[in-house]
């Protein structure tokens, strides 16, 4: 027991009264510098409620230091543990709150109590810092025992399947943007003009035999029968985007053609292509052949056999035909490359002086290539599917391996 | 076209082997599709292009694998002197007018005696596929098939009055082919009239009533030079073609008419006897000689991007008889009457790239600075990838369907056909109109997929057809989806997640529907992209928590959502979001979020919210805090 409170009390004669207004006060006496001893009975009142107040903060203390560790100890989880620390030595905790009253005890007192609750509040926290290691440890070991069979397949996501011709044609598209060729769009209903006149193919032109078209019905409209029609080729946007610009131009237009086709393994009267061209001062055929075999081979396979071949469309000159080896007999010969062992894939040419002038260039000064790329096949023989019918089946079957 | 290997040798020595060959001719553009081994010969089969009618001739054939082999073409010796003056001179009088038969080259042959064909004819018409018929009839085949200016023959004394007219169809007019096939003449088709009937369909098909058959003595054997466009057009308007009019309408050779002549006359007179009985004839009004063009060995070069030399340019040019001299530069080039196809220098530049071998080109890629201006019809297909990648990502596959739907799968989706696009000339019932929407074809998949899996969900983005008639046609991209899978508010979430990613407000409120076959939807994404906002930019963290509070009301069930949350949302500035929690019956519960963004809120701050905002909805819509 401390020596100076036993000495006062020693001295003092029994009195009863007053003893609420004492305990009333406590706070505000508590709160002086210092206490005088042996004068009167309500300082020492006062004294003595002091002595019993720094018991009630030991008892007080060592109470929470016991709920605290009971709790502590039994906690199975984490988060159980982060409350409890959260509800004793957080900010607002019970603990952390009774470290603050410490300040309101007597000076003379304030040392030992002050002590005794750094103590308390260390030891409650080492507590926690240990069965924090405790219960991760044990977590641990869990995990460690736990055994997966890894033979079971995972649960998927449910995730939609892009279809291959758009996953086709982002490669293109992105091949081309490293060559600086830009995309456009533009109209599948088309006239004649921009889709046979422009590229050189005047009315009764033979080569219109090898391009079937669909007509429009006009009835009921201002068009005459035969004008409006269902574009047989994106060529058709040559002549759109030329008068409308000047060269140099690289650009390429994917898009759907319509021709007068009956289905099979290898036509549709609907098909996709990507017309390319480029425009320039002094491009050249061997620029035509370069790209062409850039673009397929970053598309395809560095390895695909590539062989090019003279042909005829009337918007070029020379014409060039491109053929790679066929991917789904490798070149053996099967039913989709006609036996051949190659697939038609890019029918190209340096642009027909006729074409240039007639979008308002001057041939003497401005060349230019053009391809169309049979976006359809190249899908088919990308996957070494072996029939173009296979690219408008929507079964999930299909879709579903891309 | 096809090409036995045995009839080629007979003009040209052939070194390599066939398969080497056919790759070689593919090179230099005829596709060769196939090489078959047939009755110990083999058969070429040929693409040839519409631009190169010579080389529907087995000496066209011929004159390229010289070219390829560095050959000369042996041709057919004349036997026969047809400018001759003969013994007797059969009468017949000759109109012809050169704007609808340029050039009429003939002959009479009189005592001729018509028989079945010796062997070797009617094997080789046989080995590309041609029934043989009588003599006279195969060797105007023959001839036409070995040197490509087709030939008719007419029985001499079927010609009423000894008059030929060349004049043009009014229409309607009737005519009876040789193989007994009767035709209603368009207008603007050329035929030859006798004094009484028509008596050729020229350059399509023969009469029946001046045919060769066994009884025939003279023969006028007729080598014309037609107009291509006028045989082309009566061709198609008959739908009849033949060998003969496929090489008109691409062009004759105009000056291959008297060899063919000379050769048809040499085997007549020896497979069927005869003599001749006219002097030649050859009314023209021009002189269809070869023609000139120049080359430009500087512009050869620079179009093909190589250095060729001159010396190395003439001799290509002399392996395709082009008979090149060159002088400063130029070289000058006389083109055979069987080279149409040769009318600009840059034909003369494929010519030279061609047997040069365009596999023996280097490759380069393209020099010039990479444009970077805007250009017109710019479609940017990120944007496309975007959607696409939401859409898959939110469990939806993508599918590809036609354009071209039947009139039936407008009905069925209860559209009217008569205000849909339609093709004039469709290949099927089928695929007769153009689409106006991409349900058609994501009903259909879902249809097609229903007997294997319980769970679709597939879209489409393509483009729709609209407008009544071709005048107000639209073409729109759409994109459409169809789940089985999804709640209507699930399929609204995923689409307003897209719009979001787009930064597009686009009204949803009439893009989702039910049907039988699941929740459908179908935005005009053409629309929607002409008003997007896709920058982003950085909102700060709030640094103060916020406060969330639950309000359950009781209120009438019609009274949408949208209303009540636009009354909630304008009571505070501290109102951060709203979401419906729970809805039963009258009962609505929404989470409300308060959020400041200078400092902690307290139940003080929100008190008076709450009581204002259970004000506003009790005014608003006599609803009750429940």
């Amino acid at each position: 027991m401390d020596e100076k409170l036993s000495e006062c009390v020693r001295g003092i004669p029994r009195l009863d009264n007053d003893q609420d207004r004492g305990g009333g006060e406590i706070t505000r006496q508590t709160n002086e510098t210092s206490i005088p001893r042996n004068e009167t009975w309500r300082e020492l009142l006062v004294l003595l409620a002091a002595q019993k107040y720094k018991k009630f903060m030991e008892q007080e203390l060592i109470k929470i230091k016991n709920d605290a560790s009971s709790l502590i100890i039994a906690a199975e989880h984490e988060a159980e543990l982060n409350a409890i620390k959260l509800d004793f030595t957080g900010r607002s905790g019970k603990l952390t709150q009774l470290v603050k009253e410490v300040k309101n005890i007597p000076e003379d007192r304030r040392p030992e109590i002050g002590k005794l609750a750094n103590e308390i509040l260390r030891s409650v926290e080492e507590l926690i810092v240990s069965r924090a290691q405790e219960l991760t440890g044990r977590k641990r070991a869990q995990l460690r025992k736990m055994v997966f069979d890894t033979t079971r397949p995972g649960i998927k996501p449910h995730i939609g399947h892009l279809h291959t011709m758009s996953q086709v044609l982002r490669d293109v598209v992105d091949v081309f943007k490293t060559l600086g060729f830009q995309a456009a769009d533009g109209p599948e209903i088309e006239t004649d003009h921009y889709n046979f006149e422009v590229l050189n193919i005047p009315q009764d032109h033979p080569s219109r035999d090898t391009q079937q078209t669909l007509y429009l019905d006009t009835r009921g409209s201002h068009a005459t029968p035969g004008e409006i029609i269902l574009r047989t080729q994106t060529s058709a946007m040559q002549g759109r985007i030329m008068e409308k610009a000047k060269p140099p131009l690289r650009v390429i237009v994917p898009g759907k053609n319509f021709r007068y086709e009956q289905v099979d393994a290898s036509h549709s009267f609907e098909f996709w292509q990507v017309e390319g061209f480029l425009v320039d001062r002094d491009v050249a055929l061997t620029d035509l052949f370069g790209t062409i075999d850039y673009v397929l081979r970053k598309l395809m396979d560095k390895r695909i056999k590539i062989k090019f071949a003279t042909t005829n469309f009337p918007f070029v000159e020379p014409g060039v035909d491109t053929y790679i080896e066929c991917t789904v007999c490798g070149g053996k010969g099967c039913s989709f490359c006609k036996m051949s062992g190659w697939s038609e894939i890019m029918p190209a040419g340096m642009i027909h002086p006729n074409v240039l002038k007639a979008v308002g260039y001057d041939p003497q000064k401005i060349s230019g290539f053009a391809f169309a790329i049979g976006l359809s096949r190249l899908v088919t023989l990308t996957y070494q599917m072996d029939d173009l019918r296979l690219l408008t089946n929507p079964d999930l079957r299909i879709l579903e391996q891309f | 076209m096809i090409a036995p290997l045995s009839w080629l040798k007979e003009y040209v020595d052939i070194n390599l082997k066939p398969k080497e060959l056919g790759d070689r001719l593919t090179e230099v553009g005829l596709g060769c599709e196939k090489i078959v081994e047939k009755n110990g010969d083999i058969i070429f089969e040929l693409e040839i292009t519409p631009n190169r009618p010579d080389l529907l001739s087995i000496i066209g054939v011929a004159r390229e694998i010289a070219a390829i082999e560095s050959k000369k073409v042996k041709y057919p010796k004349a036997k026969t002197d047809i400018n001759v003056k003969p013994k007797k001179v059969l009468p017949l009088k000759i109109e012809t007018n050169s704007a609808i038969n340029p050039r009429f080259t003939g002959i009479i042959i009189e005592g001729i005696n018509v028989k079945e064909s010796p062997t070797w004819l009617w094997k080789r018409l046989e080995s590309i596929g041609q029934r043989p018929i009588n003599n006279i009839v195969d060797i105007t085949n023959y001839v036409m098939f070995e040197l490509g200016n087709p030939l008719h023959v007419f029985d001499y004394d079927k010609i009423k009055g000894n008059i030929m007219r060349v004049h043009k169809t009014k229409g309607g007019e009737k005519f009876k082919s040789v193989d007994e096939i009767s035709y209603h003449l368009p207008a603007s088709a050329v035929v030859i009239s006798d004094a009484d009937d028509i008596i050729d369909l020229c350059g399509i098909k023969g009469g029946y009533n001046s045919g060769i058959f066994e009884n025939t003595k003279s023969i006028l054997i007729r080598v014309p030079v037609e107009v291509p466009n006028l045989i082309r057009r009566a061709s198609q308007a008959l739908g009849l073609r033949s060998e003969a009019s496929s090489i008109f309408e691409r062009r004759v050779n105009s000056g291959g008419t008297i060899d063919a002549l000379q050769r048809a006359v040499d085997l007549v007179l020896e497979l069927a006897g005869g003599e001749i009985a006219s002097s030649l004839i050859d009314i023209k009004k021009e002189d269809f000689i070869p023609w000139r063009l120049e080359l430009n060995n500087e512009r050869l070069n620079k179009i093909l991007g190589i250095e060729i030399k001159e010396t190395e340019v003439i001799s290509l040019l002399e392996r395709v008889s082009l008979s090149p001299k060159a002088s400063r530069g130029i070289i000058q080039t006389t083109i055979p009457t069987y080279r149409n196809d040769l009318k600009i220098e840059e034909d003369l530049i494929e010519e030279v790239a061609r047997f040069y071998g365009y596999n023996n080109f280097p490759k380069t890629m393209p020099a010039g600075a990479i444009p970077t201006g805007a250009i017109p019809y710019f479609k940017d297909f990120r944007l496309e990838e975007k959607i696409k990648s939401v859409l898959t990502g939110a469990g939806f596959s993508e599918v590809y369907s036609y354009s071209l739907v039947s009139e039936k799968n407008l009905s069925e989706l209860e559209i009217d056909s008569e205000k849909v696009l339609r093709v004039d000339n469709p290949v099927s019932l089928e695929f007769e109109y153009l689409r106006p929407t991409l349900k058609i074809g994501l009903l259909a998949a879902v249809k097609q997929n229903k007997s294997y899996f319980d769970k679709i969900e597939l879209f489409e983005l393509g483009k729709v057809y609209l407008g009544k008639n071709v005048d107000n046609a639209k073409e729109a991209y759409f994109l459409s989806g169809i789940s089985n899978v999804k709640s209507y508010y699930e399929v609204k979430g995923v689409l307003e997640r897209l719009l979001a990613e787009l930064g597009s407000n686009y009204d949803l409120s009439k893009s989702i529907e039910l049907t039988e076959e699941g929740i459908i939807f179908e935005l005009n994404l053409s629309d929607i992209l002409k008003n997007i906002g896709m920058k982003k930019k950085f909102v700060p963290v709030p640094k103060y928590p916020p406060v969330i509070e639950d309000l359950s009301i009781e209120i009438e069930p019609k009274i949408k959502y949208g209303e009540i949350v636009n009354v909630i949302a304008v009571q505070s500035k501290l109102f951060n979001k709203v979401e419906l929690l729970d809805e039963y019956g009258n009962k609505k519960t929404f989470r409300i979020t308060y959020l400041s963004r200078d400092r902690n809120l307290t139940s003080e701050d929100i008190e008076p919210i709450r009581e204002k905002i259970t004000a506003a909805l009790k005014k608003s819509f006599k609803a009750e805090p429940a």
